[in-house]
């Protein structure tokens, strides 16, 4: 699978949980790498990735770590859009 | 400028001991954000309550961890404190400092936030208290760029932290300084991106006497020991008993082993029941010393009240030696690390997972044979394994 096709499939992935489930990273890798048959550290691979770029990012919440989709706050914040 | 009247905060500035609020206002003399710290205070010692909300999204692009989210909520009556976030440095081991890197520091953040500090946090870390959501990103670059990077926090591996060890003191077992450095290293990346249900600390003691209270503040401490017997020097103990010392009172009768001897010609110790703990070496520094082989025990699971009660570290492995590039302990680490990860529900902490699971599925999966020495409670805890597969020829 390509690298951007694989990103958009994490993507997909974080979207469908948005509102209903906290993620953590081994969620996605390992939810993302039964979906697609990537091994797993081609999936975490694409994540950092898109975490190190602000297409998803680390949340916080009582105590408790999540990856999720940024929002508009955060990416104006970022400089990552106007 | 004072810009708020604090008869409460006053208070606290009395008597001999140094003053947080004296600090807090020394910054305010400086900075806005500072000032409003000290009305807000105020007000939350008045109303009894406190003004604070915690956690969110910030911190900087592609860490997940080291900036702890601190809003006011009161921002209209205090806009010096409507963002007031904590920023974790990592410290450097034994928290060894040359002077122009700390002024460096704090320049800085003078600079780029309130210029108050909490040296240093429980975790460890240089604590910086209170940094706007858009100075994040350019204090993080400035720091960086000088060679200093985040500490951990939310579900990540925090900080390692240790003792002096070996750099200042006799009774280090191991190099509890390069243990830490080694850690931090190594596992730069589970500091900044948390992967895991809930935090995980090491902390890193050159002795029982535990100065850094690894056992009851770390998921896994690591605590320097020794294997061989407790060297006496006769002639010193003498010296101690006519200094006035009440050895059997002092010494023999706080063995928590009940061990030692002592007719008041000689002091002996039946060392195979020693637990080197190390009260008799501490309080007799001249005349006991240990010998042999020296390693470290290491116990897992000590946390303070979050989610359930509190609890004590439990001992693992009774020794492993301790000596670069420790490959034996990492893989040991990431081991208990995959388990606990397969386990644990969010905000679990490992100890919680074996209290649940039980010592005996945690030391299957870690590969660790069942001893004496792990036993935590007498009675409670047999470590006899039996396997289903033992049990068919007696069915």
């Amino acid at each position: 699978m390509e690298a951007e096709e694989l990103k958009n499939k994490i993507y997909d992935f974080v979207l469908a949980a948005k509102g209903k489930k906290k993620l953590k990273e081994k969620d996605i890798i390992k939810g993302v790498s039964a979906d697609t048959g990537e091994a797993a550290d081609v999936v975490k691979k694409a994540m950092r990735e898109m975490i190190d770029i602000g297409r998803l990012m680390y949340s916080y919440g009582g105590g408790s770590s999540s990856v999720e989709i940024p929002s508009e706050e955060y990416l104006r914040e970022k400089g990552l859009i106007k | 400028m004072k810009k708020y009247e604090t008869p409460l905060l006053d208070e606290l500035e009395k008597g001999p001991w140094p003053s947080f609020v004296k600090e807090i206002k020394t910054a305010a003399t400086k900075s806005e954000m500072a000032n409003d710290e000290l009305g807000q205070l105020e007000k939350s010692y008045r109303d009894k309550r406190g003004y604070w909300k915690h956690g969110g999204i910030v911190g900087v692009l592609g860490y997940g961890g080291g900036v702890i989210g601190r809003y006011s909520s009161l921002p209209e009556e205090f806009p010096g404190v409507a963002h007031f976030h904590t920023v974790r440095i990592n410290q450097p081991s034994g928290m060894y400092y040359k002077t122009d890197s700390l002024r460096t520091i704090l320049d800085l953040w003078d600079e780029y936030g309130s210029g108050l500090t909490n040296m240093h946090g429980s975790t460890g870390d240089m604590v910086l208290l209170g940094c706007r959501t858009e100075a994040l990103e350019p204090l993080f670059a400035e720091v960086s760029s000088r060679g200093w990077d985040l500490g951990g926090s939310g579900s990540a591996l925090r900080t390692p932290a240790c003792c002096l060890g070996q750099s200042r003191c006799e009774w280090a077992n191991i190099d509890t300084m390069d243990i830490c450095n080694e850690l931090t290293q190594t596992y730069q990346d589970y500091v900044h991106r948390p992967a895991w249900p809930y935090k995980f600390k090491f902390k890193i003691a050159g002795c029982a006497i535990d100065c850094v209270a690894s056992i009851a503040r770390a998921d896994c401490s690591v605590i320097g020991t020794w294997k061989g017997k407790i060297a006496v020097d006769q002639d010193v103990v003498k010296d101690y008993a006519k200094a006035g010392m009440n050895i059997t009172e002092e010494i023999v009768n706080m063995c928590p082993t009940g061990c030692m001897s002592y007719d008041g010609k000689e002091l002996k110790i039946d060392d195979t029941n020693c637990s080197r703990c190390m009260h008799c070496i501490s309080k007799m520094t001249k005349a006991l010393r240990p010998t042999g082989e020296k390693g470290a025990s290491i116990l897992i699971g000590s946390k303070a009240p979050i989610v359930v009660g509190s609890l004590l570290s439990w001992v693992v492995v009774p020794f492993i030696k301790m000596e670069p590039p420790y490959t034996e302990f990492k893989a040991l680490v990431e081991k208990m690390w995959d388990w606990w990860d397969d386990n644990a529900k969010p905000r679990e902490r490992i100890g919680e997972v074996i209290e649940m699971k039980g010592m005996r599925s945690f030391l299957e999966a870690i590969g660790v044979p069942p001893q004496p020495q792990q036993v935590f409670e007498p009675r409670k805890d047999p470590f006899f394994f039996w396997k289903e597969e033992d049990l068919n020829g007696n069915k």
